[in-house]
């Protein structure tokens, strides 16, 4: 009831809680933002928390279809920020999770036509009706990176166990600088080739970026079907890699879920079977 | 006469258009071609990395376009290969650093002494992609048989088509196996929704992850079934008839293909 409320809340008129917005990155494309991003926003909005995914890779948009959505995009992002259609008509429910919705990016425009000012100010409006906003930003680090991360408040760097993906992921930290506190998800891990000394391990990997490990996913076919199949593979929990997003959705939650995945666990113990033997530069 | 300019492309990144463009010019290279490589990703460069050149830059793209070394002062000769050589890009200017008439001019200047310029495209269709572009008169679009990266190269094969390049597609990564069992689309799936010419066909093989990260491209290594993949490619490039390798893959219309259509 109104009147039992102090008095003291009313004269501070706090703003709505803020919901937090995200922006999934990489500089290096193909690591597995988009199907990063999907997988996370389902595992939270399993979850009970109210999630908007944003695609911001105008003129290449995939979010849509990682999800299976693609048919039913009406609007997009650029409408909003152009005034054609207001936020809630652009916005698409998803087919699975009740608490899940899509803000699909232009396929027939140029990430030029971005406005980075209203962008900011649309994410701001997100925020305020999402617990969580997940960015997916493009590959590079031209426009489309700059106007992906203009309305995040935090950063997830997605990043393969492969150089050339560590020295983009190293460079993208680099230019995000601290604003964003980025922590880090190592994306298709192969155990068995970590242990033959083929692969840099999670170790390896983090010895160049040293940022906190926010989880370590497989390299396992069934995410490329359930990517092709737009059902993302959180939507289960009867796999070791669903339970890895699972964990890392916890993480981000603010929960103390300990070691990520069975995946990690193998390959520590692979380490300890070649202890010098995986590090490559 | 001055050597051909083919920009490698895919717009989705992480496709392999970097480890197509350094092995593609190393099986070039090997079959006696002069080849520059030129790595068009400015401030994101790799090619460098997958050659294992990255301690020998001294200068880079950027510099030549601003004149302040000459083209042959920056490029890199890799010693394995006589006549291999890359350009490389510079790692902390952004992609405007460079106009797309200034990137013209020098492929066109290292085209003068080579058979074959190859320019490493970013991903993405942003300035990055206009600049490698720009410099190139033929395409290889690199894609991977998945439904996110055939859209991409859709948008970007549409985008070559309006400048009146001629392209060709490299189906990278296939798995056969997950072709077989309906998970993956088919090189026939692919090429029908494309409709470009069929360059060649990689099967995705773990040890180019190593090759990769050991920065020795996979041609180096007489005994790997991808070595003798990409010199077929290079065999096709210069124009012989080289039947494709039979992966036992099933043309397979399933719904896969139904949803991509929808899309």
């Amino acid at each position: 009831m109104a009147m039992h409320q102090p008095l003291a809340q009313e004269v501070t008129a706090p703003a709505p809680k803020l919901g937090r917005a995200i922006v999934v990155t990489s500089g290096k494309g193909g690591v597995g933002k988009t199907t990063t991003t999907a997988n996370l926003g389902t595992a939270l909005a399993q979850r009970g928390a109210k999630v908007a995914l944003v695609d911001a890779d105008v003129g290449l948009r995939n979010l849509d279809i990682v999800l299976g959505l693609e048919s039913r995009v009406k609007y997009h992002v650029l409408d909003v920020l152009e005034d054609k259609v207001s936020l809630d008509e652009a916005l698409v429910p998803d087919k699975h999770s009740e608490t899940l919705v899509l803000l699909a990016a232009a396929q027939a425009r140029e990430k030029d036509e971005v406005d980075t000012e209203k962008m900011r100010a649309l994410m701001q409006r997100l925020r305020e009706h999402y617990d969580y906003v997940l960015i997916d930003c493009p590959a590079g680090i031209e426009l489309g990176f700059k106007n992906a991360i203009v309305g995040a408040d935090e950063a997830i760097v997605v990043c393969t166990p492969e150089v050339s993906a560590v020295r983009d992921v190293d460079r993208v930290v680099g230019l995000l600088g601290n604003r964003f506190k980025p922590q880090l998800i190592i994306n298709r891990l192969r155990p068995q080739l970590v242990k033959k000394g083929k692969m840099l391990s999670v170790e390896d990997v983090n010895a160049i970026l040293r940022l906190p490990l926010l989880g370590v996913i497989a390299d396992e076919p069934e995410i490329i079907i359930t990517t092709n199949k737009g059902e993302p593979l959180a939507l289960r929990h009867d796999s070791e890699t669903a339970n890895a997003y699972h964990a890392i959705a916890a993480r981000i939650a603010g929960e103390d879920v300990a070691a990520p995945a069975p995946e990690l666990k193998e390959s520590l113990i692979d380490k300890l079977g070649s202890f010098f033997g995986g590090k490559r530069a | 006469m001055a050597g051909r300019r083919i920009v490698v492309t895919s717009g989705k990144g992480g496709v392999g258009k970097t480890t197509t463009t350094a092995n593609l010019g190393a099986a070039l290279a090997k079959r006696g071609m002069r080849v520059v490589l030129v790595d068009a990703d400015i401030g994101l460069r790799n090619l460098d990395l997958v050659l294992g050149l990255e301690k020998r830059i001294v200068f880079d793209l950027v510099e030549v376009a601003e004149g302040r070394c000459q083209l042959r002062q920056a490029l890199i000769k890799d010693k394995r290969f006589e006549s291999l050589a890359i350009l490389p890009a510079a790692q902390t200017r952004d992609k405007d650093a460079i106009t797309e008439t200034q990137f013209e001019a020098i492929v066109a200047q290292a085209a003068e002494q080579a058979d074959y310029v190859l320019i490493d495209c970013p991903a993405g269709i942003e300035g990055g992609f206009r600049n490698a572009v720009a410099g190139a008169k033929e395409a290889i679009v690199v894609t991977t048989p998945e439904v996110s990266a055939i859209r991409d190269a859709d948008r970007v094969v549409g985008k070559l088509n309006d400048r009146g390049l001629p392209m060709r597609l490299i189906v990278n990564r296939l798995r056969p196996e997950m072709v077989r069992t309906g998970d993956m689309l088919s090189v026939e799936d692919v090429c029908e929704i494309l409709a470009i010419e069929l360059l060649g066909i990689i099967p995705d093989d773990a040890e180019v992850i190593d090759t990769t990260n050991r920065g020795e491209p996979i041609v180096l290594d007489p005994n790997a079934r991808l070595g003798v993949i990409y010199d077929k490619i290079a065999r096709r490039l210069e124009g012989e008839m080289v039947p494709f390798t039979s992966f036992d893959a099933q043309g397979f219309f399933g719904k896969l293909f139904g949803a991509l259509k929808a899309g």
